[in-house]
């Protein structure tokens, strides 16, 4: 046994997805408060009186024990912490979204405290029946940034000057917003109020919800190479139906 | 660990890698397998051999409920005992045994053969939610049950066909959930007493 055996007890944590194991386990991609995204193997958590059943669950507050010494750790307890609502309808697919985003953008064993809160945050807003989209890109913003992206949003990237709200400007992807004139059209041009309203995470103009969406997802997409996101995909299916 | 050592026949390498096909079985497995099958039951090899390819040859789905049966319409959709006015919405084959073994039931059913996982990218196209939107509104129908699992994926996949079915004026039911029948509070896990909790019903 290696000397870096690493425990970890009733450490806060959530399920971010899991897949089955041999015939009765279960390995789980978690992501905790102080050791960030971890994958954990379940044993005997697929037997059908599994006392793990009904806690393993995405979107739930866990607190998580497990021990490792390889990448893979072994689980050794979860427990339910704290009620909430479960997440129902489009406020689940954001969730499964909110988790990819995770799964795709986070390195194992990397700590992200504040990402921690947000996310368990953003949860706590979508169950409560928060408008999805404007939690969807206050996380996408807090994750950029927590990853060391985080955009340029309150000034200029040519001249530094502030963001004048009545302006158009063409985001520039490694750099960040630079004005235009005000007919330009194009795929990143937004204008200077969206930057602004990004920044305070206010989305209640409708303008700024479509531009930042269409903003956010090409930040995202960067970060990504160019994968594209499962969640997103199944959507737009089931939009098509 | 290194790899397999010489290879001396193969067949038997073809063997091991045919039945890494089923899930859970390793290369360690599956050599097991393959050896025990090629030294200890011959006979039963042959057996296996035969049983698959006849069931490949002759097992599809029903036309009706999806299941898997060896004629066009399976034998329970064509029942005259069943009512034609309840469709239960399952999973997995297993899931419509189980509720069958109940005996609570007597309508007909639709079996998707999966579940909407958006993660692992298993969308509508993959359950053949288009089929099920068919059946449901081919006018025998009346009531749509929706039996698919209480995992979050389940619960998705529910929500999902509920929105279709209700744009098409089709009545839809989620089966219950909560405390386990003769379950004692004190031996139930958390997350099924706090959502039994929420899910409560006036009395």
């Amino acid at each position: 046994m290696s000397a870096a055996r690493r425990r970890a007890e009733l450490e806060p944590g959530f399920v971010l997805h899991s897949y089955p194991y041999k015939e009765t386990s279960l390995i789980v991609e978690a992501f905790t408060l102080r050791v960030g995204r971890v994958g954990l193997l379940a044993r005997g958590a697929r037997r059908p009186r599994s006392a793990l059943r009904g806690v393993l669950l995405s979107f739930h507050p866990l607190r998580l024990s497990w021990s490792a010494s390889v990448e893979l750790g072994t689980l050794l307890a979860a427990e339910w912490s704290g009620g909430r609502g479960a997440l129902g309808g489009f406020a689940l697919m954001c969730g499964f979204y909110l988790n990819e985003l995770l799964l795709r953008l986070l390195p194992r064993e990397d700590p992200h405290e504040a990402l921690f809160d947000a996310y368990a945050a953003s949860l706590e807003r979508l169950a409560s029946g928060e408008d999805e989209a404007a939690v969807l890109r206050a996380f996408e913003r807090r994750l950029l940034a927590e990853l060391g992206y985080a955009p340029l949003l309150e000034r200029d990237a040519a001249s530094g000057a502030p963001v004048d709200p009545g302006r158009r400007y063409a985001y520039e992807l490694d750099r960040g917003p630079v004005p235009v004139a005000a007919a330009a059209g194009g795929e990143l041009v937004v204008s200077g109020q969206t930057l602004l309203d990004v920044a305070r995470d206010d989305y209640a103009r409708p303008q700024t919800r479509d531009e930042a969406r269409a903003l956010m997802r090409t930040l995202i997409a960067q970060r990504l190479g160019g994968q594209p996101l499962h969640t997103r995909s199944v959507l737009r299916e089931l939009q098509e139906l | 660990m290194a790899k397999e050592v010489v290879s001396t026949a193969k067949g038997l390498e073809r063997l091991i890698e045919a039945l890494r096909v089923l899930p859970g079985v390793g290369p360690r497995s599956a050599q097991r397998m393959a050896y025990y099958l090629l030294q200890h039951d011959r006979a039963g090899a042959e057996r296996l051999g035969q049983a698959l390819g006849a069931a490949l040859q002759t097992v599809r789905h029903c036309a009706k409920c999806n299941n898997f049966t060896e004629d066009e319409v399976c034998a329970l959709c064509r029942s005259p005992r069943r009512d034609p006015s309840l469709l239960c919405v399952v999973e997995t084959p297993g899931d419509l045994a189980m509720v069958e073994q109940s005996l609570g039931y007597s309508g007909m059913y639709f079996v998707l053969m999966g579940r909407l996982s958006p993660l692992d990218g298993v969308g509508p196209r993959d359950i053949g939610l288009d089929r099920l939107l068919a059946r449901a509104t081919d006018g025998e129908v009346q009531e749509v049950i929706l039996a698919t699992n209480f995992t979050n994926e389940g619960e998705a996949t529910a929500h999902y066909i509920a929105e279709m079915l209700r744009a098409r004026n089709v009545k839809v039911s989620r089966i219950a959930r909560g405390v386990p029948l003769g379950g004692e509070l004190e031996y139930v896990d958390a997350g099924t007493i706090s959502q039994a909790l929420l899910d409560r019903r006036g009395l």
